[in-house]
């Protein structure tokens, strides 16, 4: 899967190695298998009419190549991949998606201070730009490594498998994949994570799961943050519930306030019973 | 916008093609795209018309053929064309449905010389 998304190159894409020297592995070769070659120089004799033909051929004629392929297919055998190790060594990779600004790295961030000690929590960043997100992540007390997808709206298979080799995971732990912000493009793109997380904040609106149908569709539990302001703002927590389940009937919710820790437990809850 | 890393994966997979080819030079490609699939179809072949320059697809004719979403109402199972994933039936405004088209985003076949 390219790296890139709108006008940018596959040069834009860094990966952060924070925890060992700063190594900018962009690794996008693939490993084609290229076959043999074929050398089709002979002739034919065509009779047209009474017309007599001679043509020599460097190359056979058009032919159709039929074949069906999902053009995802490449970003999802790596998640297929990504899925296996996770699974094998026992890691619980949880998909972080949301639009900019609901509270992904504050929530990671308690998360963190209340869990490190009892289970080791690694985190892969990813923003369009700076190292400002794995600088918390790291002040918190998890390793952590940033994707900077350049102009990238969102995360995809190969990046995530990049970033995990160079976080040196220990089995047993948590692995938070923080993605772009941005609730529509990283819909399309499974990670290889066990289960997708997605966040909104009581001061976007309870219509969000409606706007953005994909996303509530392909995730398995909902976030809803910042529930210290639900005094100030016209949120109808009822009716997000109810637009997001109409989507996915199979939604979960927890009612947080990374702030004020309201609900905090309920979602540790939930991360221990995926373990 | 993912509709350019996807014009891209489709270039990508069109050079892997030509590759096991020989190289053969591609004449003609020709891709579906779901109304469900999350790929705005516009947006997705005006990406694929600015990246084709100076690739394997720079000769090729892209057809593009959009592919209707395609429902089953859960409650009275009238069968109905979906224009976006909320669609409710026309019969009984019954929502959610079972989604049996239109989620299709995949390079059906090459013509190649």
């Amino acid at each position: 899967m390219c790296d890139t998304c709108g006008c940018g190159d596959s040069g834009e894409l860094k990966i952060h190695d924070r925890q060992h020297s700063h190594d900018h592995d962009h690794g996008h070769s693939h490993d084609h298998d290229h076959g043999h070659t074929h050398n089709h120089d002979h002739s034919h004799t065509h009779e047209h009419g009474s017309v007599l033909f001679t043509q020599a051929h460097n190359q056979p004629a058009s032919k159709v190549i039929n074949l069906n392929i999902d053009i995802l297919s490449d970003n999802n055998r790596l998640a297929k991949l990504n899925r296996k190790v996770f699974e094998d060594r026992k890691i619980l990779s949880l998909n972080l998606v949301s639009s900019p600004g609901s509270g992904k790295t504050s929530i990671l961030e308690k998360t963190i201070k209340a869990l490190s000690a009892s289970r080791k929590i690694y985190v892969i960043e990813g923003d369009q730009q700076t190292l400002l997100d794995a600088d918390r992540i790291e002040k918190a007390g998890a390793p952590a490594i940033q994707i900077n997808t350049g102009s990238g709206c969102h995360l995809d298979a190969r990046m995530v498998e990049s970033a995990f080799k160079k976080l040196d995971v220990e089995p047993n732990s948590i692995l938070f994949i923080e993605n772009v912000g941005n609730l529509v493009c990283p819909a399309m793109f499974d990670l290889g994570e066990y289960k997708r997380v997605v966040v909104i904040s009581v001061t976007e609106g309870e219509d969000k799961p409606l706007k953005y149908p994909y996303m509530f569709q392909s995730s398995n539990l909902c976030l809803i943050n910042k529930s210290d302001l639900l005094p100030y703002v016209d949120f109808n927590t009822d009716k997000t519930i109810e637009y997001a389940r109409s989507l996915n009937p199979k939604m979960e919710f927890i009612i947080v306030s990374a702030k004020t820790g309201e609900g905090m437990e309920l979602w540790f809850k939930w991360l221990e019973n995926q373990v | 916008m993912h509709e350019f890393s996807l014009a891209l994966e489709v270039i990508n997979l069109a050079q892997h093609e030509a590759e096991k080819n020989t190289g053969r030079t591609i004449l003609e490609i020709t891709i579906e795209v779901g109304d469900l699939s999350g790929v705005e179809a516009d947006a997705f072949e005006s990406a694929l018309s600015l990246l084709v320059k100076d690739s394997i697809l720079g000769k090729a004719q892209v057809n593009i053929i959009r592919m209707p979403g395609k429902g089953n109402c859960i409650s009275c199972k009238l069968e109905f064309e979906m224009n976006h994933r909320m669609a409710t039936c026309p019969k009984c405004q019954c929502f959610p449905s079972e989604i049996f088209g239109g989620e299709e985003f995949r390079v059906v076949s090459l013509v190649v010389e």
